[in-house]
C-alpha cells in the first residue's frame, strides 16, 4: 500500500501473481432474469470476463452503450449480484459476502455515479448528502462528522457554506463534486467511475477530470474509469479494457491499446475517433447492424456477427465483400425470425396469404443480393437456405449456411465437434496486453494486415 | 483501512457559522420567545377546550388500545374452541407476540444501543438490530402480560381512570373564551321584554353571533400564530438559507384557487372541532337525549314554564306544513340560525356535529388508506419482484369489486353481528375502517409509479453502495417523493369519502341516528324541496358540494405547489444558488 504512486508505466508486470493486484475477476457473470416466471432466457449483461486492477492505478473500461460496461461496475461494488465467477478483493471473494460482512467491506469501494441530477436526493441538503455514508457506518461523533464534511466540501473544490444548500442550487459540475465528496466519505481504496463526466459540458469535463487525477494522487486511490469518451480514457487512464456483448475483446496499456490495436473491435472503436487531419490514411471501419441482443449472444465470437475481418473459409475467402456482407445480413435475419414467436393471427393471416410482419424471405433475399454479381456456386446455396427459411424450418437454414460459409468465428469447430468453440485470450505484445480473436492463432492472419487488404 | 485514514479534518478550521439551530435560539432567543409567549396565552385562552381535546385524545387510544388488546385472546379464544385450551392459550401469546414485533419494528432504531450493551453479547450490525427488536417485544409481552393477568393490572386500569378522569375534570373546570358559560345562549324571554339566561341579557341570536364570531376569530389567530412561527423559524433559526419547501409554500400562497379551497376546509375544519360552541343548543340535550332534558320557555299565556327538548322539536318541525326557516327563533324561544329539520332539530348543531362525523371519518379512512398505501408502495417498488406482483394481485382483487356495494355488505355484516367495532359514532368508525380497506388500492395503483421511479434513482443505488439499510433508504430518500402525491390523492379522495358516507346514510345504511350526518338531512328534507321547508335539503346539500370541491381545490393546489417545473422561468433559487 504504501509504496504505490499513480501508475503510468505501462510495462508493468500484468501476471496473475503481481504482489500489488487489487481486485482480481475471474470468470464474472452477471445476467438479468426478465422477472417472469416462465422465461429461461436471461439478458447476459456480463459474459465471463477476467482481469485484474492493480493498485493505484486507473483502468478504463470502454465500449459502446449496452455492452455490459456499468453492469460490470456495478457488479464490482456489489450492487449487482453476480451469476457466477468470483471477485477478488485483496484476496477476499466479495460475491460471496453476506450481511454485516458486506456492510464492513462496502466502505472499500465507492462509485462516482453517471448522472449527477439524479445521484443527488434534493430533499436533503449538502451537507446531510455527504455525511450519509458517515452516519450509515457510525463514524465518530457527529461534530467529527461535520466537520470532515466540510473539509470533504473544500477537497472537492466547494465551500463550507454550501454545508446548509441543497443541490437544486448548484451546477451540474459542482453536483458531481458534491457526489465526489460523498464518495471519498468513507475513505475508500477503489472507486467505481461511472461516466463521471458524460454528461457535464466539456469545459466542466476537464475539470473533474483533474479533480479526480488530484484526488487519486492525494488519497491512493484506485479507479475503474467507464466512459465512452475515448479521448478521455486515454488522457486518464493506465489501462484501457475493450468490451462489447459482455465480454472484455482487448485489455492493456492505453497508449500501446491506442497506437497499435491488435483486436478487430478495438480497430473498429478507435477509427471512429474523428481525426484533425484531413488526409489521415486508414480508412474509418464502418461496422454494419446493431450488436446482437445479449439474450441471444451469437455461437463462438461475440463480435462475429459484425466482425469486418472475420476468418473466411478458404474455398471463398475471395468473395466479394458486399456478398459477405449480404450473407451476415442474411444469418442475423434467419437468427431474428427464429426467435419470434408468431401469434395465431399472425399464422392464420399467412395461410390465407395476407401479408404479416414476417416479410416472406423472397423479399428480404432480393433487398440482400439484388444488385449484387453473386457467384453460381454459392448463390445456389443461397436459394438452398432461403427456402428452407421460407418453409419455417430455421434450424436447417442456419445449418447450411454455417456448413458453407461459417469459420471458427462462428463457433464451428475445425476439428469437427458439436460444442461451438470461442476465441482465447492471446498474448499480443510484451506488456501482457490480451486480445480475445481467433486472428492471433498462427493459422491465421492478422488483423491489421486482413483490414488492409480488404479495404 | 484505518492506517490509510487521512485525517485532512485536523487541518481544517471551524467556521464560526456553525451552529445547529438550538444554538441558534440560545444566541438570540427573543424571536422564539415572543412567539411561544404568544401561543401560550392563545392555549391559555382555550385552556378548557385544550383539555377537552386531550381527554378526547385519551378516549380514542383508550379505544384503539383495548380493541388491539382483544385481538390476541380472541384469536387465542377461537383456536382453543376447536383445539383445546392449552393450543388457545399458544395461539394467544403467539398472536400477542407477533403483534408486539410488528410495533417494534420502526420505533427499535431510536432505542439507544446501551440497551443491548447490558446484556453483553458481542454482536453484529444486523444482531444489533434484532436483539434491539427482541428485547422491546419482551418488555411489550412481558408489561401486556403483568396487565393481563396479575393484580398489576388492576392498579394500573385504576391509574389510567383517575389520569383520565383528571383531564375530565379539568376539561369541565377550566374556562375557556369560547365556552357556552362564559357567553351563553340558551335562556328564555322574560314576560316585561328582554332575555333571561343569556350573555348580558342580549337575545340569543347576538348571543350566538358573538360566540360563533369569536370561534372563527381566534381560529384564524391561531393560524396566523402558526404561520408566523413557521416565518420566525425560517427568517431567525433555520440554517439553510433556502430550502425546496419555500418555493412550494411561495407558489401555495399565489394560488388562488387553492387559497379557496384552503379557506372552506378551514372553515369546515373549525366547524367540527368547535362544534360544541357553534351550536346554539347543546347536542347532547337537543339531539341526543332530547327527553332527558327540559328547559325554560315563555309560553303564550305570559308564564315561563319548562318543556322537554323532546315535546318541543316535535312543535318545531321543518315538514313542509310547518317550517323554522333560517335565522329564526322557534315557538320556544329557541335560536335557529340555519332553521330546523324535518324533525324538528336543530339544523346548525346538526350541521356542525355532522362536519365533526363526516372530518373523524374521512381523516381516518384516507390516514388508514394512505399510510397501507405508502407502506406498500415503499416496499414494492425497493423490493419489485414477488412483492410487487403479490401487492398488484391483492389490490386488484379489491378493485374488482365495486367500491359502493363492498362497502355496503361490509358494513350490513358487522352491523348485524353487532360487532363492537360497529358501536362507535353508530358505525361512523366501521365505515371509516372500511373506505380504508377499499381505497388503498387506489391510493396505492396512483403512487406505485412515482415510486417506482423514485426507487430508479441513482441516490437510491448510491445508498445501497455505501450500506444504509434498506428501511432507512425507503424512509429518506423514497418515502419524501411518495409524500407528496400521497397527501395530493389523499386530499382528493377526503371528499369521496365524505360524499360516499353522505350517500350511504341517504339510503339508510352507513351511520345510524341519533349520530348527526349531513347525508341523513338530506334523505330527510328531499321531499320539502318544493315547499317552504326547502332549507332542511338544500343547506346540507350545498355544505357538502363545497367542501368537497374544497377539498378537491386544495390539492389541485398542493399538487401545483409541489412540482417544481411550475415555474421555471422564475428561478430565483438557481440564481441565488452560485457560489464556489
Amino acid at each position: 500500500m504504501s509504496q504505490n504512486t499513480v501508475s503510468t508505466t505501462p510495462d508493468r508486470d500484468a501476471a496473475e501473481t503481481a504482489p500489488d493486484t487489487m481486485v482480481k475477476v475471474r470468470n464474472l457473470k452477471t445476467y438479468y432474469d426478465s422477472g417472469g416466471l416462465f422465461d429461461d432466457r436471461p439478458v447476459k449483461a456480463v459474459d465471463g470476463v477476467s482481469f485484474d486492477i492493480q493498485r493505484g492505478e486507473t483502468l478504463g473500461l470502454v465500449g459502446e452503450s449496452g455492452c455490459g460496461k456499468t453492469t460490470l461496475g456495478r457488479t464490482l461494488i456489489q450492487l449487482e449480484e453476480a451469476t457466477d465467477g468470483e471477485v477478488l478483493f485483496d484476496g477476499t471473494d466479495i460475491t460471496s459476502l453476506r450481511g454485516d460482512q458486506l456492510y464492513e467491506w462496502r466502505q472499500n469501494a465507492q462509485m462516482v455515479f453517471q448522472d449527477p441530477d439524479s445521484s443527488l436526493n434534493d430533499r436533503m441538503t449538502i451537507g446531510e448528502i455527504i455525511r450519509e455514508p458517515l452516519d450509515v457506518h457510525e463514524w465518530k461523533t457527529s461534530a467529527d462528522r461535520r466537520k470532515r464534511v466540510k473539509s470533504l466540501l473544500d477537497e472537492v473544490g466547494l465551500s463550507p457554506e454550501h454545508y446548509y444548500r441543497y443541490p437544486h442550487q448548484f451546477s451540474g459540475g459542482q453536483r458531481q463534486r458534491i457526489g465526489i465528496a460523498r464518495t471519498l466519505a468513507l475513505n475508500p481504496e477503489f472507486i467505481v467511475l461511472d461516466e463521471p463526466v458524460s454528461a457535464l459540458d466539456v469545459s466542466v469535463q476537464a475539470e473533474i477530470i483533474n479533480l479526480l487525477e488530484d484526488l487519486q494522487e492525494e488519497f491512493d486511490l484506485t479507479y475503474l474509469f467507464i466512459a465512452h469518451d475515448l479521448s478521455v480514457v486515454r488522457h486518464i487512464c493506465d489501462r484501457v479494457a475493450v468490451m462489447y456483448l459482455g465480454n472484455i475483446m482487448e485489455i492493456g496499456p492505453t497508449e500501446e491499446l491506442f497506437t497499435d490495436p491488435a483486436n478487430p473491435y478495438t480497430h473498429a472503436l478507435l477509427s471512429a475517433i474523428p481525426k484533425p487531419d484531413p488526409t489521415a490514411s486508414r480508412d474509418r471501419i464502418t461496422l454494419h447492424g446493431t450488436p446482437p441482443n445479449p439474450r441471444y449472444p451469437p455461437a463462438g465470437c461475440p463480435f462475429s456477427t459484425r466482425c469486418p475481418t472475420r476468418i473466411r473459409p478458404d474455398e471463398h475467402e475471395e468473395l466479394d465483400d458486399e456478398v459477405w456482407e449480404g450473407i451476415n445480413g442474411f444469418r442475423e435475419i434467419i437468427r431474428e425470425r427464429m426467435r419470434a414467436d408468431r401469434s395465431i393471427r399472425e399464422r392464420l393471416r399467412e395461410r390465407i396469404g395476407w401479408e404479416t410482419r414476417f416479410a416472406t424471405i423472397d423479399e428480404t433475399y432480393d433487398e440482400l443480393f439484388g444488385d449484387l454479381t453473386v457467384p453460381d456456386d454459392v448463390e445456389a446455396v443461397l436459394t438452398e437456405v432461403a427456402e428452407a427459411a421460407g418453409n419455417h424450418e430455421e434450424r436447417e437454414a442456419l445449418d447450411r449456411l454455417n456448413t458453407e460459409f461459417g469459420s471458427v468465428c462462428d463457433g464451428v469447430d475445425p476439428d469437427g465437434g458439436d460444442d461451438p468453440v470461442e476465441p482465447e485470450y492471446y498474448e499480443v505484445s510484451d506488456s501482457g496486453r490480451l486480445s480475445y480473436c481467433h486472428r492471433h492463432d498462427d493459422e491465421h492472419r492478422e488483423t491489421a494486415t486482413v483490414l488492409d487488404n480488404r479495404s | 483501512m484505518s492506517t490509510r485514514q487521512r485525517d485532512s479534518t485536523d487541518e481544517f478550521e471551524e467556521p464560526d457559522d456553525d451552529t445547529l439551530s438550538r444554538d441558534r435560539i440560545r444566541e438570540n432567543p427573543r424571536p422564539a420567545m415572543v412567539w411561544l409567549g404568544g401561543l401560550a396565552v392563545l392555549l391559555l385562552l382555550e385552556i378548557g377546550r385544550v383539555f377537552a381535546g386531550v381527554g378526547q385524545l385519551f378516549g380514542i387510544v383508550g379505544f384503539t388500545v383495548e380493541l388491539l388488546a382483544s385481538v390476541p385472546t380472541s384469536v387465542g379464544g377461537n383456536v382453543g374452541g376447536t383445539l383445546g385450551s392449552a393450543a388457545g392459550f399458544v395461539a394467544t401469546a403467539i398472536t400477542a407476540i407477533l403483534m408486539a414485533f410488528a410495533i417494534t419494528v420502526p420505533v427499535a432504531g431510536s432505542v439507544p444501543d446501551g440497551a443491548v450493551d447490558v446484556l453483553g453479547l458481542d454482536l453484529s450490525r444486523r444482531g444489533h438490530r434484532w436483539a434491539k427488536r427482541a428485547e422491546l417485544t419482551f418488555v411489550l409481552v412481558a408489561l401486556a402480560g403483568l396487565i393481563a393477568y396479575t393484580p398489576f393490572g388492576g392498579v394500573f386500569s385504576a391509574l389510567i381512570g383517575a389520569i383520565t378522569g383528571g383531564v375530565d375534570a379539568l376539561a369541565s373546570s377550566l374556562p375557556a373564551i369560547t365556552s357556552r358559560d362564559l357567553i351563553p345562549n340558551t335562556g328564555h324571554r322574560l314576560p316585561e321584554g328582554g332575555w333571561e339566561g343569556t350573555f348580558l341579557g342580549l337575545s340569543p341570536a347576538v348571543a350566538w353571533a358573538i360566540r360563533t364570531g369569536l370561534v372563527f376569530a381566534y381560529a384564524t389567530a391561531f393560524l396566523a400564530w402558526m404561520w408566523r412561527g413557521f416565518d420566525v423559524y425560517r427568517t431567525h433559526y433555520r440554517l439553510a438559507d433556502w430550502t425546496p419547501r419555500d418555493d412550494t409554500v411561495r407558489r401555495f400562497r399565489n394560488n388562488y384557487w387553492g387559497l379557496f379551497g384552503f379557506a372552506i376546509v378551514f372553515v369546515f375544519v373549525v366547524l367540527a372541532l368547535w362544534a360544541p360552541a357553534v351550536s346554539p343548543v347543546e347536542a347532547q340535550h337537543n339531539i341526543y337525549e332530547p327527553n332527558a332534558h327540559e328547559f325554560e320557555y315563555l309560553s303564550d299565556d305570559g308564564e315561563v314554564t319548562s318543556t322537554t327538548h323532546v315535546f318541543a322539536n316535535l312543535q318545531s318541525r321543518s315538514d313542509g306544513q310547518n317550517t323554522i326557516g333560517p335565522m329564526s327563533y322557534d315557538d320556544y324561544g329557541r335560536w335557529a340560525p340555519l332553521g330546523t329539520t324535518n324533525r324538528g332539530q336543530d339544523m346548525m348543531t346538526h350541521l356542525s356535529h355532522g362536519a365533526r362525523t363526516s372530518l373523524v371519518i374521512g381523516v381516518t379512512a384516507i390516514g388508514l388508506g394512505a399510510l397501507i398505501a405508502v407502506v406498500l408502495s415503499l416496499l414494492s417498488s425497493y423490493y419489485k419482484g414477488i412483492t410487487d406482483i403479490a401487492t398488484v394481485m391483492a389490490s386488484d382483487t379489491i378493485q374488482a369489486v365495486p367500491a359502493l356495494l363492498l362497502i355496503m355488505l361490509v358494513s350490513v355484516v358487522f352491523q348485524e353481528a353487532d360487532h363492537p367495532i360497529a358501536q362507535p359514532l353508530d358505525g361512523g368508525l366501521l365505515l371509516a375502517l372500511i373506505f380504508a380497506f377499499a381505497y388503498w388500492p387506489g391510493m396505492w395503483r396512483s403512487i406505485r409509479g412515482p415510486s417506482l421511479q423514485v426507487s430508479e434513482q441513482e441516490w437510491v443505488d448510491a445508498a445501497k453502495s455505501y450500506g444504509q439499510t434498506p428501511l432507512q433508504t425507503m424512509r429518506k430518500h423514497m418515502a419524501p417523493y411518495i409524500a407528496g402525491y400521497i397527501l395530493i390523492y389523499g386530499s382528493l379522495l377526503i371528499g369521496g369519502v365524505i360524499i360516499s358516507t353522505a350517500a350511504l346514510t341517504f339510503l339508510g345504511l352507513g351511520i345510524n341516528p341519533p349520530t348527526p350526518e349531513w347525508g341523513r338531512l338530506i334523505d330527510g328534507g328531499q321531499s320539502y324541496v318544493s315547499t317552504d321547508s326547502w332549507h332542511v335539503a338544500t343547506i346540507p346539500g350545498v355544505a357538502i358540494v363545497l367542501v368537497v370541491i374544497a377539498f378537491n381545490a386544495l390539492g389541485d393546489a398542493i399538487r401545483d405547489a409541489i412540482d417544481p417545473e411550475a415555474d421555471v422561468d422564475e428561478s430565483e433559487a438557481a440564481a441565488t444558488g452560485g457560489g464556489a
